[in-house]
């Protein structure tokens, strides 16, 4: 299973790297909307992308709309992570065709159950 | 196709429930008859019909973020809309009403409405400030429970709808 | 008495005016802000008696403007007036020193069972 991960913090970056690293992703990040398309069309599609909302440049909206015209991108699941003032947004993002959501801050649970659900676990870490 | 059962569900500490798991439309119809009797007036009834809801619609809204995410979003026509406004506004309306009144009055309505579902729904959740415009698109089918009534004989949808797509079969 | 009623909706301002009336508290002097930021404001420049408070508001929210004032050191008696009457919304009013949440849609008698014995 491939990632990427959409942080303008390069700390946040870490951290959920580290965590997808750990259920056994295969990880690439970027530090805003424009990179994180930048490595999409340079070829590395993944199965997940996690995006930071409010970020310079482009931000997690616009970039979830972006990749959502291009049917080059239809099988990516995208999950936002946003923070707790953030939740008026979280409706928006959906409705621009983000998948799922997570608050920041999560716990690696917190982010495996949702993977889990979604199927997104790779096959080594659910059974 | 694997009979095995991982018990990876069971493990997985969230279940992420649809709307009809949550609440049903009597429930919706009723909080959605208190909120009337009490801003529109005492002897008002929402007769739970179905009509047509005519071709020029407005929509008001409040965003629900917790275990369950969604919408809770009023439709119907525009000038029912405007009927609901003077009868909100009672000896204050004005003779002509604004955008602006519209907007307040329907955004209230759908606050107060959204406000009673969100209370009957699992927290801890957020409400957002309503908004009133296009409904926002129902995104799962199968996250919906949706409530028609007639007001004065005129067309309303009350309609709670959940923003997650659905979860891929796996 | 001086009464401050605080909602983002012009029309919920007006609905809680008229009920106020109708409950028989029709005695008293109304000021109205739009939002928390301007009940804040307000509090200070017109010293109510009682401030009747929405819970969600844009500029600052119902609770934002209680935990304010509460830490300037007033303590203007506080009630919310919300669409959002669970429980724990309840507790959280309670622990920011409200000293009561009427939840919308309310009637009349709701207002008398809360507002009796603080209004005359």
């Amino acid at each position: 299973m491939r990632a990427l991960v959409i942080d303008d913090s390069r700390a946040m970056r870490r951290i959920v790297s580290g965590t997808l690293e750990n259920l056994g992703f295969e990880v690439n990040q970027a530090g805003d909307g424009r990179e994180g398309l930048d490595v999409l069309e340079g070829g590395y599609v993944p199965d997940l992308v996690t995006v930071d909302w409010n970020m310079p440049v482009m931000d997690g909206l616009q970039f979830v709309s972006a990749v959502r015209s291009n049917p080059a991108y239809r099988s990516m699941t995208i999950m936002m992570v946003t923070s707790e003032s953030e939740h008026t947004q979280i409706v928006r993002a959906l409705a621009a065709g983000a998948h799922e959501y997570v608050i920041k801050p999560f716990t690696a649970d917190a982010l495996r159950d949702k993977l889990a659900l979604l199927g997104l676990l790779p096959q080594e870490v659910a059974l | 196709m694997s009979t095995v059962d991982t018990g990876e569900r069971r493990r997985s500490g969230e279940h992420r429930p649809v709307i009809t798991e949550l609440i049903d439309e009597t429930t919706v119809q009723s909080i959605a008859e208190d909120a009337w009797t009490a801003l529109v007036g005492e002897d008002e009834i929402l007769v739970p019909i179905p009509g047509e809801l005519p071709g020029d619609v407005v929509s008001s809204w409040v965003d629900v973020v917790g275990p369950w995410t969604g919408t809770v979003v009023l439709t119907t026509g525009r000038e029912t809309a405007a009927g609901l406004t003077r009868a909100l506004l009672g000896e204050h309306a004005p003779d002509e009403l604004e955008d602006e009144d519209i907007v307040d009055a329907f955004g209230e309505i759908a606050n107060v409405v959204g406000g009673n579902v969100k209370a009957a729904l699992p927290g801890p959740s957020a409400l957002s400030l309503p908004d009133v415009g296009a409904a926002p698109a129902v995104r799962n089918p199968a996250d919906l429970c949706r409530v028609d009534v007639l007001w004065r004989g005129e067309p309303l949808s009350i309609s709670v709808q959940g923003a997650l797509p659905a979860l891929p079969v796996h | 008495m001086k009464i401050l009623v605080a909602d983002d909706s012009r029309v919920m301002r007006q609905i809680v005016i008229r009920t106020l009336r109708q409950a028989g508290y029709d005695d008293h002097d109304i000021v109205e802000a739009e939002d928390g930021a301007d009940a804040l404001a307000k509090v200070s420049s017109e010293k109510p008696d009682l401030v009747l408070s929405d819970w969600n508001m844009p500029n600052m929210t119902g609770i934002e403007c209680l935990q304010a004032l509460r830490a300037s050191g007033s303590a203007v008696p506080f009630g919310f007036v919300t669409s959002e009457g669970s429980p724990e919304m309840r507790d959280k009013a309670a622990t920011a020193g409200a000293l009561f949440l009427i939840a919308k849609p309310f009637t009349e008698d709701t207002f008398k069972e809360h507002l009796d014995g603080m209004l005359a």
